[in-house]
């Protein structure tokens, strides 16, 4: 089927969602580098023909699943849904780090409030990261006491 | 069992099991073979000769050399953010050279068989492979839980963290403990952020990166978290916190017992 060929192309990166609808379509990824992505076996279509087969008959109704792409964040494969001839859902399927662990796709910080982490605070630890005391502020420090205990 | 010394300035804490006491000896040579060699507060350390002239950058050791390009490339990564100069222009290894040291020596009791060991140089905290990997076998696999000191409050802490594999070292930089000693582009402003704890697996990425954000600020935070895979909190000047999902989702939860 020709519409298929004109399923977008997708990535889904650092923090940056940019959904392409063209084969073969280049994405921007949040770090700003561009590629160019191929989507199942049938990306072979030129895009010049592709609006055109679009204005006929657009995508038909249905989830798309993309291949699966190495990228410097994990795996990344998405699944693009179409209702109504437009893209209405991007699910991740598979967003891996070199480790086959679930990663973020954004790893920006965030604020966070003192109380969510007040529940840490007096957890039992065996040692202490700070910026670095010197020789006499370690003997006030928390790792001072720490060592002492023999934690 | 804990050991603790003093070296580069600061304090380092040593644990791992007394079997293994043996290898603090080497860990010792370790640190004091750092500080020989790049002591500025050391007169005849090599460092302190490259700084006044006495000695040629030609003629210095590999082991500096070696230091110092890879404090050059860490400069490059973070766009000057860290940097192994001092304003007049002089070499400055400190930055890097604490965590090397940590990194080697770390590197020295994995090498000897030392099966679960940390070790805290003046806040900076490694810890070996092992800790909270779960296919080991041995009965002290539990992840090691390390506390943020509160920079408003150096008797609290801040929140505790699992540093588990390969999640193995957290360095924390910042104006609490020893003033603003982190150059910063020769910026007058106050810092954004007064501490800056990075979770990394490994301890000279997590130190370096710690400093770049506290002399870069809100563009070097986020530029260290799309480009380089670490956990980051930080707290700013009035206290308030920023902290990565990875970094959120190590925080100990409240215990149920």
């Amino acid at each position: 089927m020709r519409t298929r060929a004109i399923l977008g192309s997708i990535l889904a990166s650092a923090s940056v969602l940019i959904i392409g609808y063209q084969a073969g379509v280049s994405v921007t990824t949040g770090d700003g580098t561009s590629l160019t992505l191929p989507v199942g076996s049938t990306t072979s279509e030129s895009v010049g023909t592709t609006a055109d087969s679009r204005a006929i008959s657009g995508p038909t109704d249905g989830t798309y699943t993309g291949s699966s792409i190495s990228t410097r964040f994990g795996n990344v494969q998405v699944a693009v849904t179409i209702t109504s001839g437009s893209i209405s859902e991007v699910t991740a399927l598979q967003l891996t780090d070199a480790d086959g662990r679930s990663v973020q796709i954004s790893n920006r910080a965030a604020p966070i409030l003192r109380s969510e982490v007040l529940a840490s605070q007096s957890a039992q630890v065996s040692n202490v990261s700070g910026a670095t005391y010197t020789t006499r502020a370690y003997l006030g420090s928390l790792q001072s006491a720490l060592d002492q205990a023999g934690a | 069992m804990r050991h603790v010394a003093q070296t580069m300035g600061t304090v380092a804490s040593i644990e791992l099991p007394s079997e293994w006491a043996s290898e603090l000896n080497a860990v010792e040579r370790i640190f004091r073979e750092v500080e020989r060699r790049f002591s500025l507060y050391l007169p005849g350390s090599e460092l302190s000769m490259i700084a006044d002239g006495r000695l040629s950058l030609s003629e210095a050791s590999d082991s500096l050399l070696s230091s110092y390009s890879r404090a050059l490339e860490w400069r490059t990564a973070t766009g000057g953010n860290f940097s192994p100069h001092r304003p007049d222009g002089a070499i400055d290894l400190n930055g890097i050279v604490k965590a090397e040291a940590i990194e080697q020596a770390g590197a020295q009791l994995t090498a000897a068989g030392c099966p679960q060991w940390s070790i805290n140089v003046g806040g900076d905290i490694l810890v070996s492979p092992t800790s909270g990997a779960t296919n080991v076998a041995t009965s002290s696999s539990e992840p090691l839980r390390a506390g943020i000191a509160d920079p408003h409050n150096p008797t609290a802490l801040l929140c505790s963290l699992e540093l588990r594999h390969p999640r193995r070292a957290i360095a924390t930089s910042g104006s609490a403990q020893r003033g603003d000693h982190i150059w910063r582009g020769g910026s007058t402003e106050p810092a954004q952020f007064v501490q800056v704890s990075v979770v990394a697996n490994d301890i000279v990425t997590a130190d370096v990166l710690a400093t770049a954000i506290v002399a870069g600020g809100q563009d070097a935070l986020d530029g260290v978290s799309d480009r380089w895979d670490v956990d980051v909190i930080t707290v700013d000047r009035l206290g308030a916190l920023h902290a990565t999902p990875g970094l959120q989702s190590s925080l100990v939860r409240a215990q149920i017992t």
